[in-house]
């Protein structure tokens, strides 16, 4: 193989690797948004799911128990998120913000209290890739696309589960519509508060999962702000995929490809300095949506809370 | 022979936080029958209904089918038991298609595939059986108001309902439409099913109801039958003392005083081949040209959704016309910033009150000078002269009735009402040489929309031109010197006074243009 | 009279806040009272504690503030660090480039240059929200992003102080630095800036006719639109002069505490100019007295810390849980009514 196959298909590869935190951060804001809830709490969700999920796994050495802890801190925060606006009917950012702030001041938190200071940080093992038999010796698609960790393939499986779920199934239209006219729904006897509180609560655990990710992966330990914007990012994502599964899909293969495209350059040393590299992904984000935003299909009442007995005059 | 009330409601009260909506409410609907519920706005009849159907619950009370006690909590239940409803504003997804629309919520055969073969069947049945017709698969967004009504009755009519309420579904129909609807509710009244149809209109219930029952503040005021029922009664029972009905303009019959509009000098406004090409790169405005004269109400009839909401838009320029003239007072007024037009008197009362015209985040005194706080009556050199704007505010609170505790009142605590009343002070209090009014007495109670019309007279012979664009007929003919009709964003005929027919009016409404239109102005 | 009448719920909610706290305070293993004494003691204990408490006020105060101007409008900056950072590294590079000018012209530049550039930085996401609706959320959080890489170049690029241990520009010219407006205390004249920008916000947003259009756009943009006022204009308006002041901030930072550019100078302040902007409910009166609360809450962060050992984090908590409860009484307050 030459040197510009084996390039391009350890950029492919990385690239796959790092959509995973993209995909999942997204299909869970998608997951609440097509119900009318506009999360912004993304960035200390993650946060939290990655010190969390770090800390489970470090304690117990089980990677597994570690994700499955993180996804029960992500879906306990869905479940405030939920309850804060469809119940309490607070503003939807004002809540996203401060479940945000809570999940920047718990994540630094437990690690402190949980391990306190050491001299040389703690590690976790991080998830071993593993070959799909047959398919991973296909050569060049076979290394990129089927011999990957098990959250690479959840993330494609979840996406494609999804797609078929809300554009392909009757219950996945009345979930819809829940986001479309929430009155409607209501009228004819759709629970929007059980549907609201459902996707909510699977979106947080979709977050949480997603956050734990980066120190199983990237790092093997955790460090403050260690998600770097992703959760942020997972907005733009979600509005240039259109609440769409598939072209979120895509969508983060391509972010991801950003960010692993500044990560080779800067490696392979350029006359650039290496921050302005690193601004790469957001600045790209920001051209991105200026071509997405406007044309972006969002759900009618993506942000609006809903209160059946709200006078109208 | 089955049950006398098919629906019994006993004592219902329902309080909305200080505004109790309704006390001691009692309700029976007799079986098989189409039983009235007439009351001005703000009466409660919604209200009432929207109990009966599960979106309120009630404060206490009972609710009665076939004689059992039955526990609403929500529409589920509601639709469980055989009621439904059909809303004043239709409850419809625009870009999803009808039968997506119909079933929504309903347990469906294929729960997770997308196969709605077997209800596309139902659905056609249903529309055999009750003579409504429909294409399961169009979407709704390119349906005509009257047929996206129909929708709304079948997704009751799908779910097997035996009771039917009807929230004022008439009034986006043109004459003929009523007149269809009103033969669709007999076919299904000889089906077995029983009717709720709430109205404020007299005379909607009188040609169509087989009992009445009257509501004012949310109290009963009489029940009976359409054979016992007299107009004059009907009418003193919808406004009790409220209302001077003699001294009245809703009740007068069209028989009151006022100045005859001055058609020989040369318009106030004028738009001249005026159109407007919406996003979505639609011709929503084709080539409008009317004029309007000094001391006229001119009225433009029309369905919603035939371009009045652009129309309006266009004419205070919160969207610029993508052709066409509009002179206002002898000046070239397109494209002028919407801040000139208001300090140039010529102001708007928006139709959707709360979204577009009140600020409910705001104090009274804010609401009140709001287009207007720019101008010397209010500010000097970019600074806001509280003094001038809180003692006028006190004027005005004064001159129209305005419950509230002050100028610096948070604008959120006034009730519908007076929210009106505020924008009503709002542009009546200026010196305004034209007012452009997008249906301004919708929701509002009878006393309250006698008022309007009251205000509306009284300054028209102070100079003040009003463009009243409603798609209530009846206020149209009650008070404006001549009607335009606009249809798909034409005009597609002009009547004077003399020729104001409900049916005529109709058929233009629809589209139908007349072979014989008369010239344009009196005389 | 009044006054505390309405307060009151505010109260309540910060009792409650601090009761619940305390409860996580005892259950991590330490002492709730000792903590809360050294936290609202350390202030006002000495002299010197209460000159860094109202230090910390300023940067507090501004960074409220360039919340809660755009915040009126209804639409929120997130972007108040990213934009004190480019006001700081304006400011650093007016207080480099021209070092030798005395002090009348430099001081003046370096800060209309930290202005400047925090607006600056405000300005494109004001301009995609203008031009192409973009959510400002995300606009404003990816230019923080953004900033830090930048600050890193420069804190270690040309300008860079070698010896310093941390990345760290040399100094600005004297001409540069703020003086001191007491002579025992190093208490700068930023305080009196900060303080003329909170009475100059005030008295715009509640005297002008432009601030009038301000409130009425946050209150119904749509209604706002019908009756002649240019929404668009004053959603972007907010957003810069918001932007504006937290590049001031970054300035005074920068002129009046360190006197050189220092990379992580933002510190957490955006997330507390948050706090205490949602706290004060955009309130731009009450803006500085919540800020001084959070700043007695801050200087004693950080001598429990030394003191009994407990992390920094703990007094985050128990601002995010102050936030949380005044805004859930917030929920009751409304309930009742």
């Amino acid at each position: 193989m030459s040197g510009i196959e084996e390039t391009i298909i350890s950029f492919l590869k990385l690239t796959m690797l790092s959509m995973v935190p993209f995909v999942l951060a997204s299909l869970g804001t998608m997951l609440g948004g097509r119900t009318g809830v506009y999360n912004v709490a993304q960035e200390g969700m993650m946060l939290v799911g990655a010190s969390v999920g770090f800390l489970v796994g470090y304690l117990t050495e089980n990677l597994f128990l570690g994700m499955l802890f993180a996804m029960l801190t992500g879906a306990l925060f869905g479940l405030l998120l939920a309850y804060f606006t469809t119940t309490l009917k607070m503003d939807q950012f004002v809540v996203g913000l401060a479940l945000f702030f809570a999940g920047i001041g718990i994540s630094t938190l437990l690690p402190k209290k949980v391990i306190g200071i050491t001299l040389t940080p703690p590690m976790i093992p991080t998830l071993q890739d593993i070959p799909v038999p047959l398919l991973s010796k296909i050569p060049f698609i076979g290394e990129i696309f089927f011999n990957q960790n098990a959250l690479v393939y959840t993330s494609i499986l979840v996406s494609i589960a999804l797609w078929y779920f809300l554009f392909k199934t009757n219950l996945g239209l009345q979930l819809r519509s829940v986001g479309e006219n929430p009155k409607a729904a209501d009228s004819l006897g759709v629970n929007v508060v059980r549907m609201r509180y459902i996707t909510t609560i699977l979106g947080g655990v979709l977050i949480g999962l997603a956050g734990a990710y980066l120190p199983m992966v990237y790092t093997g330990t955790f460090t403050d702000g260690m998600v770097k914007g992703r959760g942020w990012l997972a907005i733009a994502l979600t509005f240039f995929g259109g609440f769409s599964p598939l072209p979120i899909l895509f969508g983060s293969m391509f972010f991801a490809g950003i960010e692993v495209l500044a990560y080779k350059v800067q490696i392979g040393g350029t006359g650039i300095p290496y921050q302005f590299l690193l601004m790469l992904p957001y600045v790209m984000t920001l051209i991105i949506m200026i071509f997405t935003y406007s044309r972006a299909r969002v759900p009618a009442f993506l942000g609006q809370n809903y209160d059946r007995e709200k006078r109208t005059l | 022979m089955g049950n006398q009330h098919v629906i019994e409601m006993k004592g219902i009260n329902k309080q909305f936080g200080s505004i109790t909506a309704l006390k001691n409410v009692d309700f029976f609907l007799p079986t098989g029958e189409i039983c009235g519920l007439l009351g001005g706005n703000g009466a409660g009849k919604t209200t009432l209904m929207n109990i009966l159907y599960g979106l309120y619950r009630q404060d206490a009370g009972q609710v009665y089918m076939d004689g059992k006690l039955i526990n609403i909590q929500s529409p589920k239940d509601s639709l469980a038991h055989g009621i439904g409803m059909v809303h004043q504003h239709f409850l419809q997804i625009v870009n999803y298609s009808v039968i997506e629309n119909i079933v929504l919520g309903a347990d469906v055969k294929h729960p997770f595939t997308s196969n709605l073969a077997p209800e596309k069947q139902k659905i056609n049945e249903l529309c055999t059986r009750f003579g409504l017709e429909l294409d399961p698969e169009a979407t709704i967004g390119s349906l005509p108001v009257g047929t996206r009504q129909k929708v709304e009755i079948l997704k009751a009519l799908f779910r097997g309902i035996k009771v039917l309420i009807l929230d004022e579904p008439t009034t986006s129909l043109t004459p003929q439409e009523v007149d269809s609807l009103f033969q669709s509710l007999k076919v299904m009244v000889k089906e077995g099913l029983s009717i709720v149809f709430i109205t404020h209109k007299l005379r909607e219930v009188l040609s169509v109801c087989n009992s009445i029952s009257v509501l004012r503040e949310g109290r009963n005021v009489i029940s009976l039958d359409r054979k016992s029922a007299a107009e004059e009664e009907l009418v003193k029972a919808m406004v009790g003392e409220k209302l001077d009905v003699k001294k009245s303009i809703i009740f007068s019959k069209g028989k009151y005083q006022t100045v005859n509009p001055k058609y020989r000098d040369a318009p106030i406004f004028n738009t001249s081949n005026l159109s407007y090409i919406n996003s979505d790169k639609v011709k929503v405005l084709k080539d409008i040209s009317i004029d309007l004269y000094m001391n006229e109400v001119l009225g433009i009839a029309g369905v919603a959704g035939n371009g009045q909401h652009e129309l309006v838009e266009v004419i205070m320029n919160i969207q610029q016309p993508t052709s066409g003239h509009i002179r206002f007072s002898g000046e070239e007024f397109t494209g002028k910033p919407t801040r000139l037009i208001w300090e140039n008197g010529l102001v708007y009362i928006p139709e959707d009150r709360l979204d577009d015209g009140f600020l409910p985040k705001a104090s009274v005194a804010h609401n009140l000078i709001l287009g207007f706080h720019n101008t010397s009556a209010y500010s000097r050199k970019g600074f806001l002269n509280w003094k001038s704007v809180f003692s006028k505010s006190r004027q005005m609170i004064e001159e129209y009735n305005i419950k509230t505790a002050g100028p610096d009142e948070m604008g959120s605590n006034l009730s519908g009402g007076n929210i009106q009343r505020v924008m009503i002070a709002r542009v009546f209090s200026q010196n305004s040489r034209m007012l452009v009014a997008h249906n301004p007495t919708r929701g509002l109670d009878i006393p309250s929309t006698d008022f309007v019309y009251q205000k509306i007279l009284e300054k028209k012979k102070e100079g003040m031109s009003t463009l009243l664009i409603t798609e209530d007929l009846d206020e149209l003919m009650l008070i404006c010197d001549r009607i335009a009709i606009l249809y798909k964003g034409e005009i597609v005929g002009v009547l004077a006074k003399k020729e104001f027919e409900k049916y005529r009016i109709g058929r233009l409404m629809s589209g139908f243009r007349d072979v014989d239109s008369k010239t344009k102005r009196e005389g | 009279m009044n006054i505390l009448k309405r307060a009151l719920p505010y109260l309540g909610a910060a009792v409650v806040a601090f009761l619940v706290a305390g409860i996580f305070i005892a259950l991590m293993g330490y002492d709730p009272i000792k903590a809360y004494a050294t936290i609202f003691g350390t202030s006002f204990k000495t002299p010197y504690g209460f000159i860094q408490t109202i230090l910390k006020w300023i940067p507090l105060t501004l960074q409220a503030l360039a919340f809660t101007i755009p915040f009126a409008t209804g639409k929120y900056n997130i972007g108040g660090e990213g934009q004190m950072i480019a006001g700081a590294i304006g400011a650093t590079a007016a207080g480099i480039l021209l070092a030798d000018l005395p002090i009348y012209f430099l001081l003046p530049l370096e800060i209309l240059a930290g202005i400047i550039a925090g607006a600056l930085w405000g300005l494109v996401p004001a301009y995609l929200l203008f031009q192409f609706k973009i959510n400002e959320i995300l606009t404003t959080v990816l230019f923080n992003f953004i900033a830090f890489n930048l600050i890193d170049y420069v804190a270690t690029g040309p300008w860079s102080d070698p010896t310093a241990g941390h990345p760290t520009t040399i100094a600005v010219g004297e001409g540069g630095f703020l003086p001191n407006i007491l002579t025992s205390q190093p208490l700068n004249a930023g305080v009196l800036i900060a303080l003329a920008v909170a009475v100059g916000v005030y008295i715009y947003t509640n005297r002008t006719v432009s601030g009038y259009e301000l409130v009425a756009t946050g209150a119904n943009p749509k209604a706002s639109r019908a009756h002649g006022i240019n929404t668009r204009v004053q959603f972007l308006l907010a957003l810069v002069l918001g932007a504006a002041v937290a590049g001031l901030s970054g300035a005074i930072e920068v002129a009046g505490t360190h006197h050189r550019l220092i990379e992580g100078l933002q510190s957490n302040f955006l997330l507390l100019g948050l706090i205490i902007g949602l706290i004060a409910a955009g309130n731009n009166m009450a803006v500085p007295f919540v800020a001084f609360f959070i700043a007695i809450l801050e200087v004693g962060a950080r001598a429990m810390q030394r003191t009994m050992q407990i992390p920094v984090e703990m007094v985050f908590i128990v601002e995010a849980l102050l936030l949380i409860f005044i805004l859930l009484s917030n929920v009751v307050r409304r309930r009742k009514a």
